[in-house]
């Protein structure tokens, strides 16, 4: 899959932004996920990145495979990351995330069949006194429980 | 220039320079692995921890520059506990499996835990498993659970081959280096990453697992593989030769040499020799003693002389000889024959000028200087097209030609040897055994040489650099050089070369040195 035209333009701007190129790879990064049906940075973006930066590909690649923000495979339309560091473990955060899973009938890191849902399950996102928490996508949902979430997830 | 102190020794540097060269500069030893003089300073090893006097914080040399008057040591016990746990750190997920591990015995991680380490390791957590079998393509394979992820190979592919294959993917303990989608590396330096990975992380698919490197012996000389002339060091045990590796020259190759030169161990050795003098022609050979075919020629050269002038001879010479030797083969044609039938066999006329802007040069030979200084000082100056009318009208009598030492540098040589045949008489002497020369449809003689690793002398590259190679094994027993020849050819030691090539010793670990006889 190709860029689209404003996500071309939009690399070719960030590429002016900063000191050096490779500084505009996070942003660029980001867009390139964004812009992809499966929510994912495939390997071909990454060679189309590096065209548009003038940049190595592998140096994009470091950044991609830093980043566990940044997916390699496929992700469901709610990306569903549960937290389970101490707090929200210590709260049911590990219970949660495996009642996700059974409730959804997906493993971790896997898209399920009719390709709403992805659970992973990820270190603390500064949410502790909001303990148990997950964010789907970009927002966060604090003070769970594992009924709630499933009702959310369900009424997204 | 600032002036310092490094464990009591008063050093004077430029300004600008670093803690560590410093320390290198005095051949003081400290622990290092990240850092390496030809690549930027990445300082992540953190084992070159040094103390600087009124500092209370241990300073990493690599990436400190020297300032006018610091105190420095690296043998203080604070400095040996902090680089000891430095190295535990390193070896937290290290897979210790040196018994099956190539880089055992040249391994940074085992020499700086003799010197620094030599305790319990405390870490109890299961290690991390990673893949100890990555194909990197045709001439790497890594091996990620020994790799430290120094990032000497990453820095290398980015800064000097500029090729950018290599990466640190992933993060914290699960970091690997690796390649964008699984492309190879593949670029013509790419043999330098593992010369310069300081554990068995990287290894070359040539060598590993041919030998254990305590049974080596290694000999400095100068690559055979271009006019560059790279400065390499050569491995060898009584079988051959196994591998070369670059020595550093500022003035020549820097730190580096690339991946063509490492394969001009093979050539030298038995498999791809010719053990024997003979004669024949057209597939059909028989074996001869040296002295025997020396006074052939010898024989052979004085009645063309004699019944038609020594215009009947001719010499054919390729860049691939030692100064020395075109010397003495020059002045017996000059001096002696009074002739200046003398030819350079250009091996590869349409890329002898490229050069790829880093080592490599298209003239493919180690001595092309050498042998034009030769010509130059006899005035000859006779063109190749002299050679080929003179061939082609039956003019030539005798021809001796100093053929290739490694043919895979001759692309025309099924060709060349097809226009040779066309001598009454071939002497064809080359180090190597091909198929070329034994479609020679003329009466040949093929005479075996010594390659640059059985013999003394000096190669001049291609800036006018005079460079000594020498003798380090003694593979073929009754090889010449050319300089041997010669001397032969002039009427001596004729008797006392056969009686040389039986009494040789065969004990191949003797070096001995060869040119002198
Ligand atoms: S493979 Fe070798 S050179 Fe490359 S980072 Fe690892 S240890 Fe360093
Ligand atoms: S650049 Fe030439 S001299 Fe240097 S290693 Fe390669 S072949 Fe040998
Ligand atoms: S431990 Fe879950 S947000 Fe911090
Ligand atoms: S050599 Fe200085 S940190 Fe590695």
């Amino acid at each position: 899959m190709a860029f689209s035209q404003e996500t071309i333009e939009f690399i070719k701007k960030e590429c002016q932004r900063y000191e050096t190129r490779r500084s505009a790879i996070l942003p660029c990064l980001y867009r390139a996920q964004k812009e992809d049906p499966n929510n994912q940075v495939t390997p071909e973006a990454v060679a189309e990145m590096a065209t548009l930066m003038e940049l190595p590909e592998v140096q994009i690649n470091e950044v991609l495979h830093f980043y566990t923000m940044y997916n390699k495979k496929p992700v469901g339309k709610l990306h569903v990351q549960v937290c389970t560091n101490i707090s929200c473990s210590m709260n049911g955060g590990r219970e949660m995330a495996e009642h996700l899973c059974k409730e959804f009938n997906v493993n971790y890191e896997e898209v399920s069949s009719d390709g709403r849902y992805t659970i992973s399950r990820v270190e603390c996102l500064g949410s502790c006194d909001t303990a148990p928490m997950m964010q789907v996508n970009d927002k966060y949902h604090e003070n769970l429980t594992k009924e709630e979430a499933v009702k959310l997830l369900k009424d997204m | 220039m600032p002036k310092c102190k490094i464990n009591g020794q008063e050093v004077e540097v430029e300004a600008g320079t670093t803690i560590i060269e410093a320390f290198k500069k005095l051949d003081s030893e400290i622990a290092h692995y990240c850092y390496h003089p030809g690549l930027s300073v990445a300082g992540v090893c953190r084992l070159c921890m040094v103390e600087i006097e009124g500092n209370p914080r241990l300073q990493i040399a690599c990436n400190t520059v020297v300032q006018d008057g610091m105190v420095i040591n690296n043998n203080s016990e604070k400095v040996k506990e902090t680089v000891k746990w430095g190295l535990d750190f390193h070896l937290i997920n290290h897979p210790l499996d040196c018994p099956i591990c190539d880089q055992a015995g040249e391994c940074e991680l085992q020499i700086q835990y003799m010197k620094f380490g030599q305790y319990d390791p405390e870490m109890a957590e299961p290690k991390v498993k990673k893949n100890k079998v990555v194909d990197l393509g045709s001439k790497i394979v890594l091996d990620s659970e020994r790799c430290i992820l120094c990032s000497r190979c990453v820095r290398f592919t980015e800064e000097v081959s500029k090729t950018n294959e290599l990466g640190i993917f992933n993060r914290g303990d699960r970091s690997e280096i690796g390649t964008f989608d699984g492309k190879p590396l593949e670029n013509d330096y790419a043999v330098n990453t593992v010369d310069i990975c300081p554990v068995g992380a990287l290894t070359s698919k040539d060598f590993r697992f041919r030998q254990r490197v305590w049974y080596l012996k290694n000999k400095e000389t100068v690559c055979p593989g271009c006019s560059t002339g790279c400065n390499v060091k050569s491995y060898y045990n009584e079988e051959g030769l196994f591998r070369v590796k670059p020595r550093q020259n500022d003035e020549v190759n820097g730190y580096w040499m690339c991946d063509k030169g490492r394969d001009t161990y093979k050539f030298v050795n038995k498999e791809n020799r010719l053990l024997e003098p003979k004669v024949g022609q057209s597939g059909q050979w028989d074996s001869q003693e040296v002295d025997g075919v020396m006074s052939v020629m010898s024989t052979k050269i004085d009645d063309a002389v004699k019944s038609a002038g020594s215009d009947k001879v001719a010499l054919v010479l390729t860049g691939q000889y030692t100064s020395e030797e075109y010397a003495s083969m020059l002045s017996y044609f000059v001096g002696h024959l009074k002739s200046k039938n003398v030819y350079h066999w250009v091996n590869n006329p349409e890329s002898f000028d490229e050069f790829d802007g880093l080592l490599l040069r298209g003239d493919r030979n180690p001595n092309t200087k050498g042998l034009l200084n030769g010509l130059d000082q006899h005035g000859i100056t006779a063109p190749w097209s002299d050679l080929e009318t003179k061939l082609n009208a039956g003019d030539i009598e005798v021809l001796l030609v100093a053929g290739p030492e490694d043919p895979s540098v001759f692309p025309t040589l099924t060709e060349k040897v097809s226009l040779f045949s066309k001598a009454k008489n071939l002497f064809w002497m080359s180090a190597a055994k091909t198929e070329a020369a034994d479609s020679a449809t003329t009466k040949t003689w093929q005479i075996p040489l010594k390659t640059y690793a059985e013999k003394e002398g000096t190669f001049v590259n291609h800036k006018g650099i005079e460079q000594k190679i020498q003798p380090m094994v003694n593979i073929v027993d009754c090889a010449q050089t050319l300089s041997e020849v010669a001397s032969a050819l002039s009427g001596q030691k004729v008797d006392h070369l056969g009686s040389l090539v039986k009494d040789r010793k065969t004990n191949h670990f003797i070096n001995h040195h060869g040119g002198g006889l």
